[in-house]
């Protein structure tokens, strides 16, 4: 039912304000809410490609984050997160446009769920350059990922589909990672953890 | 001999010179083998110098465990260039799986040389290559193919298994660190394409390879054509679908010019011939087409429709999208749809417009339009858009009218609606007109355009009394004007009905039928109504043509349950004439009302009686009824009666209380019945009821042989009793005896007025004709002179209360009556009186003097003694034999028989004294004011005096003198 609930909001947390919510609040709903759909596509992306029902790879983070401070303040956390959800939006581009390249469409639900989960992260980092006040304008919210190299060492269609796993892997960390993140500037920011 | 000799030694050199030299080419070992490898393919290329030698043996050794590959003995092609020579190789694994080691030697016969130095060919299993890895990679194959794989395990982890898609396979080791399995006839893969996934025991490491499985192209159905006169566009249908997509998908070209437009291809000109290259991964497929430009032309579709419309008909113009049209001879189908859809074919060079007949007015229509090429017509063009228009109202069509006649000169003019195909525009009213033939009567009523029905009341037209017609004339108006009249004659149709036939519904409808009548040549028209109806009943009807003998009628407002009457007209002149009727139900019910029953108790027996059920309860045909008793909560049943029959008498019942049923029944079942109980009561009063009724016959019997005798009494006379002669007297006694003088009292005339036979209907008196009074047998010779105001008269007296006219008497039928009813008064004696006195007396007859009914008998007015009494005058005895009353006076009684006047007493008697001592009447003076003998019988009273109670038998003794002329 809770699933349900959530799939019946609105694409953008701006779309129908709850009433008495705040900015932070709105944005921590939203990445748990991308969390949650990453979550769910990769479990479409599994039941295709049954192999990986059972892998749990190494291979360490694709998008990491470079702190320059020892202990970034939570502003610069989430500047950081803006960063990192920009990478990961670029590698959705990149397996959005591959996966048109190598097949096509494929089953209805699982492009459905991957154009919401892009149109949810697009949300996100517009939510966390507002959040973060980006008055010079430095922060970017289109994709930073040129998808011209090569997906994966292994290459192939299979080293493809590896590479697939590994980003929507990467996307449920950081949407996990941002709805903390942006809980601990909520909870800083309005004094309460209750969203 | 010499010579022998040194033949011999140079035959023996020459053959050791030739051995010596084989042996030297065999002994040539094969210089710069080398390899050349297809890793795509398979195939491993695989060359070397091998002098003068033709065949080779070639071995292909696994480097790693020198497993032998391949060994054969080849013939391998020379390269002409640098006198090489090449043989090619297949493997079955990908030649990554692991290193081959390949050698070769030369061969004549069975000399062969030394292998050549193995040459290798590395593998990815090399230890410098320590990753994982699995081969082939992204290998397209076709359905059904068989593809051997072969992982590559990381150096230092151990192999686990090979799984294809989730099929755990067979493994064959090749090297330390190489596996292969081999997939067998395998099927369409996924649109991703089929996993193959080797496991090591690291399982966050994956190594693996995604294999397509699909089919080589198959196009069909290849064909140019153009639109525009100009260019070819070219379309094929893909056929079976290859399961490979987009870099894999096929590629298509047509005369090489390739078509990324999926199954069309659109050339600048017109080539005439064309090929159609399909190309995939599994293989290639081409399809060639041919034609001339003028046999290809597929019109586009006309544009800017516009219509031109009238109340019957329309014009549609169009316009094309290509000016090269214009000389074009085409041949346009326009599709016109309405509440049906028709299509009508024009033609024309460069056609653009149609013109449409036979349309509805006010009717909405919706038109599309097609052409194709009029010549060398290859196939309709494309439907323009659907335009819609509406065409002009028109004047309505004349109703169908028809009539419905009440018995009393009222009715109503009844027409249907019109339906949109007839009213040509909104009706806004009817008018209605009824007319006489003589046009001196005329009225005239507007009406609602919801009206379709107008009462009428005929009985104040003194046409419609008389021969002349009254015709309704309904007209309908709309919009645009009125339509002609329909006319219907109205006249009560009081023909007698023709019987009803019974028809069964079937699913067409209630079927009739009939003979062809020449007279109707105008047609017929059958009518049905509830049968229920009696006035101003709902009817509905259809008109058919002469020619019909059947129809089905079918109604949506025919319900099950009810009875419907079908009467069928037929139109010899202007008015219709009936004849025939039917009636039928769409679906027999079971009765919803049942009988009313009674039940009485009859003796012992219980008589149960009911009356029809009423028509409406009947719901279907009656076919019979169910008689039962009810044992407690069964019904037990007792009869099955026809239709015809509504008693029932249930016979050897108990005296107990009784339950009976009576159920009717159709064809769909029985209703619920009527129940009535009655106590049987002890049936004793029934035995006495039996002999009561059995003494009433027997009582009856005589009275019936009484009447036979008095009928036959001149016989029984002449039989029994017959005519004594009148005694001889000696001188004239008779003579001198003289008339006796005597006055007749007040009432001495007496008329018997009989009472006739009592007609109950009509309750008035019959006449009897005078010439029977002739033929009485009693009064006929009597001397009587009718015109004797004081003769006696006879009379019988009705009972009545109205005054009773005078009436001609006829003995017989007095007697007769006077057996029957007990109410003559007979007056008997031998003087007249008047006969106004008479007829006063009569007329007031209340009065008890006059009239003394149920009395038996009543003498002269009552006054016994005042009265003449022929001596062979027989005494009419009006006693009723059924009377229980005894009979009174029994000196009157016993008067009746021949009593000669000489015969008497000396005395007169009285009463008491004779009974004392009863004297003969023979020779005994009779009184004149008397009714009895003055001297009366002694036998005859003494008779008398033995059965006093048998009235009968002296009612009988009178009754034979009353016959006495």
């Amino acid at each position: 039912m809770a699933e349900q609930e959530e799939q019946q909001q609105p694409l953008t947390a701006s779309d129908s304000p709850v009433p008495g919510s705040t900015r932070t609040g709105r944005a921590v709903a939203l990445a748990r809410l991308l969390h949650h759909e990453c979550t769910q596509l990769l479990q479409l992306y599994k039941e295709r490609e049954t192999f990986l029902l059972d892998h749990a790879p190494d291979d360490g983070r694709m998008v990491s984050l470079s702190p320059e401070a020892e202990e970034p303040s939570t502003e610069e956390q989430v500047q950081l997160l803006h960063s990192a959800l920009r990478q990961c939006l670029g590698l959705l581009h990149c397996v959005i446009q591959k996966e048109d390249e190598e097949w096509g469409k494929l089953e209805s639900d699982y492009e459905t769920l991957k154009e919401n989960v892009q149109t949810r992260l697009e949300h996100l980092l517009h939510s966390t350059k507002d959040l973060v006040g980006d008055e010079d304008g430095t922060l970017e919210v289109t994709p930073n990922h040129q998808c011209n190299e090569e997906v994966d060492g292994a290459g192939g269609t299979f080293g493809l589909k590896m590479w697939i796993y590994r980003v929507l892997l990467e996307l449920i960390h950081w949407a996990d990672h941002a709805a903390k993140t942006l809980h601990v500037l909520h909870t800083e920011r309005e004094g309460t953890a209750e969203i | 001999m010499p010579n022998y000799g040194s033949v011999w030694v140079a035959f023996v050199l020459l053959g050791i010179s030739a051995i010596n030299t084989q042996a030297k080419i065999a002994s040539t070992v094969p210089q710069q083998v080398s390899l050349s490898a297809n890793f795509f393919t398979q195939q491993l290329s695989i060359s070397w110098l091998g002098g003068e030698a033709t065949t080779f043996d070639l071995i292909i050794l696994r480097t790693e465990f020198n497993e032998t590959v391949f060994y054969d003995t080849v013939s391998a092609v020379v390269n002409q260039d640098g006198g090489q020579h090449q043989w090619t190789w297949t493997s079955v694994e990908p030649l990554e799986c692991t290193s081959l080691s390949v050698k070769v030697r030369s061969r004549e016969g069975k000399t062969k040389s030394e292998w050549s130095e193995p040459q290798i060919l590395e593998g990815r299993d090399l230890p410098s290559n320590s990753d994982s890895s699995m081969f082939p990679q992204d290998r397209t194959v076709p359905v059904g193919a068989n593809t051997t794989f072969c992982c590559i395990v990381e150096e230092g982890k151990d192999f686990k298994s090979i799984l294809y898609g989730s099929t755990a396979m067979n493994v064959k080791r090749l090297s330390r660190r190489s596996y292969a399995t081999t997939a067998v006839n395998q099927n369409m893969s996924g649109q991703t394409g089929t996993n193959v996934v080797c496991l090591s025991n690291d399982p966050t490491r994956l190594s693996g390879t995604v294999i397509f499985v699909g089919y080589p192209p198959l196009p069909s159905k290849f064909e140019c054509e153009t639109r525009d006169l100009i260019r070819a566009v070219c379309q094929w249908e893909e056929g079976q679908g290859t399961n490979l997509f987009r870099k894999r998908a096929t590629r298509y070209s047509v005369n090489e010019r390739d078509c990324p437009e999926r199954q069309r291809c659109t050339l600048s000109h017109w080539d005439g011939n064309w090929t159609l290259l399909a190309v995939n991964l599994l293989g290639q497929y081409s399809l060639t087409d041919s034609a001339e430009l003028s046999h290809r032309v597929h019109p586009v579709a006309p544009v800017k429709l516009t219509p031109v419309a009238h109340a019957w008909n329309a014009t549609v113009l169009w316009e094309w999208t290509y000016s090269s049209y214009s000389s074009l001879a085409l041949v346009c189908q326009v599709e016109l749809a309405s509440h049906n859809t028709t299509l009508g074919n024009f033609s024309g060079v460069g056609l653009r417009s149609a013109v449409l007949l036979d349309l509805q007015p006010d009717e909405e229509y919706k038109v599309q339009v097609r052409c194709g090429s009029q010549k060398n017509f290859w196939k309709w063009g494309d439907w323009s858009k659907a335009l819609s228009f509406k065409t002009k109202p028109y004047v309505p069509d004349a109703p169908d009218v028809w009539m419905w006649m009440n018995r009393d000169n009222t009715g109503l003019v009844v027409w249907k609606p019109l339906t949109r195909q007839q009213s040509h525009g909104q009706i806004v009213g009817y008018k209605v007109t009824l007319w006489n033939s003589e046009g001196n009567e005329q009225h005239t009523e507007i009406l609602s355009p919801e009206n379709t029905v107008l009462p009428v009341n005929l009985t104040r037209w003194a046409s419609f009394s008389g021969d002349n017609k009254v015709i309704a004339t309904v007209i309908a108006k709309n919009v645009e004007g009125m339509s002609q009249p329909a006319s219907v004659l109205l006249r009560l149709i009081d023909d007698e009905p023709p019987a009803l036939a019974q028809t069964v519904y079937t699913s067409t409808g209630f079927p009739l039928s009939w003979q062809h009548n020449d007279n109707s040549t105008c047609g017929y028209l059958v009518e049905w109504c509830n049968a229920l109806c009696m006035r101003d009943c709902p009817v509905d009807w259809i008109r058919l043509d002469a020619g019909n003998t059947n129809i089905s009628v079918q109604s949506a407002n025919f319900q099950p349950g009810v009875r419907y009457n079908f009467s069928l007209y037929g139109y010899p002149s202007d008015f219709p004439v009936l004849m025939h009727r039917w009636q039928g139900y769409m679906q027999e019910l079971a009765p919803s009302s049942s009988v009313s029953l009674e039940i009485t108790q009859q003796g012992c027996d219980v008589v149960l009686t009911w009356e029809e059920i009423p028509l409406a309860g009947r719901r279907g045909f009656l076919l019979g009824y169910n008689v039962y008793i009810s044992n407690g909560s069964q019904l037990t049943r007792l009869a099955n009666l026809d239709l015809g029959t509504r008693t029932y008498t249930t016979k050897g019942l108990s005296v107990s209380i009784h339950k009976f049923t009576v159920k009717a029944y159709t064809s769909a079942g029985e209703d619920t019945g009527g129940t009535a109980s009655i106590r049987l009561e002890s049936c004793a009063d029934g035995v006495i009821l039996e002999i009561l009724a059995s003494l009433g016959v027997v009582t009856l019997l005589l009275a019936t042989v009484a009447y036979f005798c008095f009928k036959k009494r001149r016989w029984v006379k002449k039989a029994f009793y017959p005519d004594i002669p009148e005694p001889k007297l000696p001188g004239d006694w008779f003579r001198t005896q003289g008339p006796l003088d005597v006055k007749p009292p007040t009432h001495s005339m007496v008329h018997i007025i009989e009472k006739p036979e009592r007609d109950s209907s009509k309750d008035a008196l019959v006449v009897i004709p005078e010439e029977e009074e002739d033929d009485g047998e009693g009064i006929g010779d009597e001397p009587v002179d009718t015109d004797e105001p004081q003769s006696l008269r006879y009379y019988n007296q009705v009972v009545d209360e109205r005054p009773i006219r005078p009436r001609f008497p006829d003995s017989s039928v007095s007697s007769s009556s006077s057996v029957d009813s007990g109410n003559t008064d007979v007056t008997y004696t031998g003087i007249q009186t008047s006969c106004s006195s008479l007829v006063f007396r009569s007329d007031s007859q209340s009065s008890s003097e006059g009239f003394q009914p149920h009395t038996g008998f009543s003498v002269s007015s009552g006054d016994r003694g005042g009265g003449y009494q022929p001596q062979m005058q027989p005494v009419a005895l009006g006693g009723n034999l059924a009377s229980p009353e005894p009979l009174v006076e029994p000196q009157v009684v016993g008067s009746g028989g021949y009593k000669p006047q000489s015969s008497w007493l000396l005395d007169s008697p009285t009463e008491t004294d004779e009974k004392i001592s009863p004297p003969p009447s023979l020779g005994s003076p009779t009184s004149v004011a008397s009714t009895q003998f003055l001297l009366p019988d002694r036998e005859e009273h003494e008779e008398e005096r033995r059965q006093p109670s048998s009235s009968a038998a002296a009612w009988f003794t009178n009754l034979l003198s009353s016959a006495k002329p």
